[in-house]
């Protein structure tokens, strides 16, 4: 059905030898650490295992690790972190018998996968969770091809729940890449995630280390006059919000990881001379977007949450937390070259290396400076007439919000009337960089849309906060004070997200694709994971092909905890 | 009461205004407009409905904009987004998401510091405890301050109270006040908490005392990020009456004015260590009670805590 790029099958035999050699490299490394430096003894880390078939016996249980210097207790899958990559096949029958070996309720969802209801693992809405020492069987069929990935659909997901999955299409493997690794982003903190949480409820800024301070003020008065200096902060400070409130978590607490592996471990790809390498980004942050660069290498993004994309060359993309992109390179030379990840705060960054051999690394940028939010950040097209730091291009289209009656209570501190629409911009921090970055005017599904016919209606939502009080909803109302959205089953429907807030909120549709229009209201991609920008209004269609009971809520896992978070019935 | 709650909001008006005039003062207004908004007011204008599309030429980034933005009333028209419902009610399954409902206790010590000043040493504590859902919490409030050689300070108290969230800055409270020490005094209290325009902290808190005296307590204090961990916290703190009070030797009108500056370094977020100075005088009966005991009606203290949360 999809015409997926293709990997040929040796190509991924010769991967899995190479991996094997790879895994007793670095075991044999890790055991020359620990008997040169017994300061080193950190708990072995298993690197993930790839796993293929129909049936997989997969366990959930705790394992020490150390990420960051401490070490702390994860959430793991087959005693790894990410857990092991689920290599399937389009149209194969699926059988995962999930065992918790927690002490406390458990779930795998699996992210982006169109099947069943009671198989989406959404405890409270598809079953009940997975009981201490209870095993779940999960049975499915795919429809699709691509990359996608599973993970815990509660706090445990901070901790190490979460795996790749890279379903091959069934018509058989193509020619495109000669090598194919999985690229999982994830941020990993020493703290317990209900811990995370009650911080940034009792203080919304905790992790943000990043403030405007007075001697900032100092150094703009002196660089653009007093005048300029004040108005730069005037908006802010009269509406009480912060204009470096780019990300809740910071590297505060923050590791960033690549596939597991933190800045030391490196975690590196095989790659040689002429060679086409696929990366298939997953973006398992649970807090955290990714601003991803390749330095000396052009990439070329292929696919978007699994599913193929007309190609376009970039130097850059941002990935949100469960977003998936494929990126094609070609290796010019015999050397390493540096996957850059810096968060979206730019507090902190992880990389990862493609290289002719393992133990080799390339030079590591720096990470860039952290940008303010712009005042189209809060004001959408409005916003763009006041000006602001960067000169936007073009004029900002809008269009017209309509707020709920429930988003003018105490939990909404801000409400956009005229969001702005255009979908050809990076977002904050990837304005003005002079690099060539993605944004969702580059994304068009390879064959258009599966159910070509318009939507029939319109649903409009609005995406609201008090960032004080760190109280996330939508419009206004927290998922349980609030009424699930009711879909007429094989209806087409338009779904109108407002993003009132001044935060990226990726929004994920569980059991249906969620088909983005461009500004003009045509179909333009199909994905599962939607990212809506501060102030920006994004359309999307849905076919209601999937009875039974779904989660829709904002990927930024603490938002979601705080109640930005519908439940969908299609009925 | 009145008379109280006009010097109240007469003060905080005075609060919230004066930034803002600062800010028109230093800041150009390219159209002319937006002078007809006035200081300290933050309003949607009249003539726009919420839904309207932009208006460039007469809307400036500042003014009405962030009014209508963050103001409180929905249009006629506004969506019911229970409407989408169609009747359906959400999953009853176990295991739901639940940490909305979330119970969050807090603990704040903001100020236990010890004191110097011109007449000997002392202690001084201020602080919050709260607990519930967003939406609804218990605080507990204590404030109070003793120094050597004299009397626990009248206006140590320990206060028991409903907070509910109002806006989405501000928050309403009711409930007791329990003074403590020499004449203690039991009060009903009800004020306001929240966050001003240009992050000012405000507790504006009015009481009637089982004496019948009527009370105010007005506490504001902004944070001055000199570096992410090093912070400067001027405070202001006053206190009227409407009666004199020979029990708590406390005056009718103004009875003082405190102002402080702490910096505090945060060490970890919950952990901060800091010195500061403190001025504080007492006015008119209350000044004079001061003097016949042989105390100073002006008092400058140094200061050196800790501000601990968790």
């Amino acid at each position: 059905m999809h015409d997926l790029y293709r990997v040929p099958q040796p190509a991924a035999k010769l991967g899995r030898r190479q991996f094997v050699q790879a895994l007793s490299l670095v075991s044999g490394l890790c055991a020359a650490g620990l008997a040169w430096n017994p300061a080193n003894a950190a708990p072995a880390i298993r690197r993930s295992e790839e796993l293929s078939g129909t049936e997989f016996d997969l366990e959930i249980s705790r394992i020490p690790v150390n990420f960051s210097g401490r070490t702390r207790f994860a959430t793991a899958v087959n005693g790894t972190v990410p857990g092991p990559l689920l290599r399937l096949r389009e149209g194969d029958t699926v059988t995962m018998r999930v065992k918790n070996s927690l002490d406390e309720m458990t779930s795998v969802h699996w992210h982006g996968i169109i099947l069943p209801t009671d198989m989406d693992g959404v405890p409270g809405i598809s079953f009940k969770g997975i009981a201490p020492g209870e095993t779940f069987t999960y049975t499915f069929e795919l429809k699709q091809a691509g990359t996608y990935w599973y993970h815990g659909h509660t706090l445990a997901e901070q901790t190490g729940l979460y795996g790749p999955i890279v379903i091959e299409p069934r018509s058989g493997p193509g020619t495109a890449a000669d090598r194919d690794y999985t690229v999982m982003l994830s941020d990993w903190t020493d703290e317990a995630p209900l811990q995370v949480f009650l911080n940034l409820k009792k203080m919304s800024s905790y992790y943000n280390f990043a403030q405007p301070t007075a001697g900032d003020f100092v150094s703009d008065v002196s660089k653009l006059g007093w005048t300029a200096a004040v108005a730069k902060r005037e908006m802010w400070n009269k509406a009480r919000m912060n204009p470096t409130d780019l990300s809740d978590i910071s590297a505060a607490t923050y590791t960033y990881l690549c596939n597991g592996s933190n800045n030391t471990r490196n975690w590196t790809g095989i790659a040689r001379k002429g060679e086409r390498v696929l990366l298939r980004f997953i973006g398992a942050g649970t807090a955290t977007l990714f601003d991803v660069r390749i330095p000396g290498l052009k990439l070329t993004v292929i696919g978007a949450d699994g599913q193929p994309v007309e190609p376009v060359d970039v130097d850059e993309f941002r990935i949100a937390p469960g977003e998936t992109y494929d990126v094609l390179v070609t290796i010019p030379d015999d050397r390493a070259y540096t996957i850059f990840a810096q968060s979206m705060d730019r507090s902190g960054s992880v990389r990862g290396t493609l290289a002719p051999t393992e133990g080799m690394a390339a030079e590591v940028p720096k990470r860039d400076p952290r940008a303010w939010l712009d005042p189209i950040d809060m004001m959408g097209a409005m916003g763009a007439m006041t000006g602001g730091e960067h000169d936007h291009g073009v004029v900002q289209k809008t269009e017209v919000a309509h707020h709920a009656r429930t988003e003018y209570g105490p939990n909404v501190d801000m409400r956009v009337d005229s969001p702005r629409i255009n979908l050809d911009d990076p977002g904050v921090g990837l304005r003005g960089t002079g690099r060539r970055a993605l944004t969702y005017a580059d994304l068009r599904t390879s064959g258009g849309a599966i159910d070509p016919r318009s939507p029939e209606r319109d649903i409009e939502l609005h995406l609201t906060g008090n960032m004080e009080r760190f109280i996330w909803s939508i419009d206004g109302v927290k998922l349980n004070d609030s009424k699930p959205l009711h879909f007429k089953p094989n209806e087409r429907l338009r779904i109108i997200l407002v993003n009132d807030t001044m935060m990226t909120h990726p929004m994920h549709l569980h059991g249906m694709w969620s088909d983005l229009e461009d500004p003009g209201g045509n179909f333009q991609v199909r994905k599962h994971t939607i990212s809506v920008q501060p102030a920006q209004r994004i359309a999307f269609r849905v076919t209601a092909d999937a009875m039974g009971r779904w989660a829709f809520h904002c990927h930024l896992l603490y938002h979601m905890a705080a109640g930005m978070f519908r439940e969908v019935v299609v009925a | 009461m009145n008379r109280t709650l006009i010097i109240g909001v007469a003060a905080i008006s005075t609060f919230m205004a004066a930034p803002r005039a600062w800010a028109q003062t230093t800041q150009e207004q390219p159209a002319a407009h937006d002078q007809q908004t006035p200081p300290g007011m933050v309003m949607p204008d009249p003539q726009q409905p919420a839904t309207a599309s932009p208006r460039p030429s007469d809307t400036t980034m500042a003014g009405m904009d962030m009014g209508a933005m963050q103001s409180s009333k929905p249009a006629a028209d506004a969506r019911d987004t229970d409407a989408y419902s169609d009747g359906y009610v959400n999953s009853t399954l176990p295991g739901y998401e639940m940490a909305d409902r979330l119970s969050v206790s807090k603990v704040l010590i903001d100020e236990a510091e010890f004191t110097t000043n011109n007449q000997g040493q002392g202690f001084s504590w201020s602080g919050a405890i709260s607990n519930g859902p967003d939406n609804n919490k218990l605080w507990l409030r204590s404030q109070g301050l003793k120094q050597a050689g004299e009397q626990l300070d009248p206006e140590s108290s320990v206060e028991a109270m409903w907070w509910h969230a109002q806006r989405p800055y501000w928050g309403s409270l009711v409930g007791v006040r329990q003074d403590i020490g020499p004449g203690a005094h039991r009060w009903l209290a009800a004020g306001i908490e929240g966050l001003a325009p240009y992050w000012f902290d405000i507790q504006l808190t009015g009481y009637v005392g089982d004496d019948g005296r009527l009370a105010a307590r007005l506490k504001a204090t902004y944070d001055v990020l000199l570096t992410n961990r090093l912070i400067a916290t001027p405070q202001l703190e006053t206190n009227v009456y409407s009666k004199s009070s020979n029990d708590r030797k406390l005056g009718a009108g103004l009875s003082n004015l405190e102002l402080g500056l702490r910096i505090r370094y945060e060490v970890e977020r919950k952990i901060a260590p800091y010195i500061g100075f403190v001025w504080e005088r007492s006015f008119g009966k209350t000044a004079d009670f001061r003097r016949a005991v042989g105390e100073n009606p002006t008092e400058r203290r140094f200061v050196a805590g800790f501000r601990i949360w968790w």
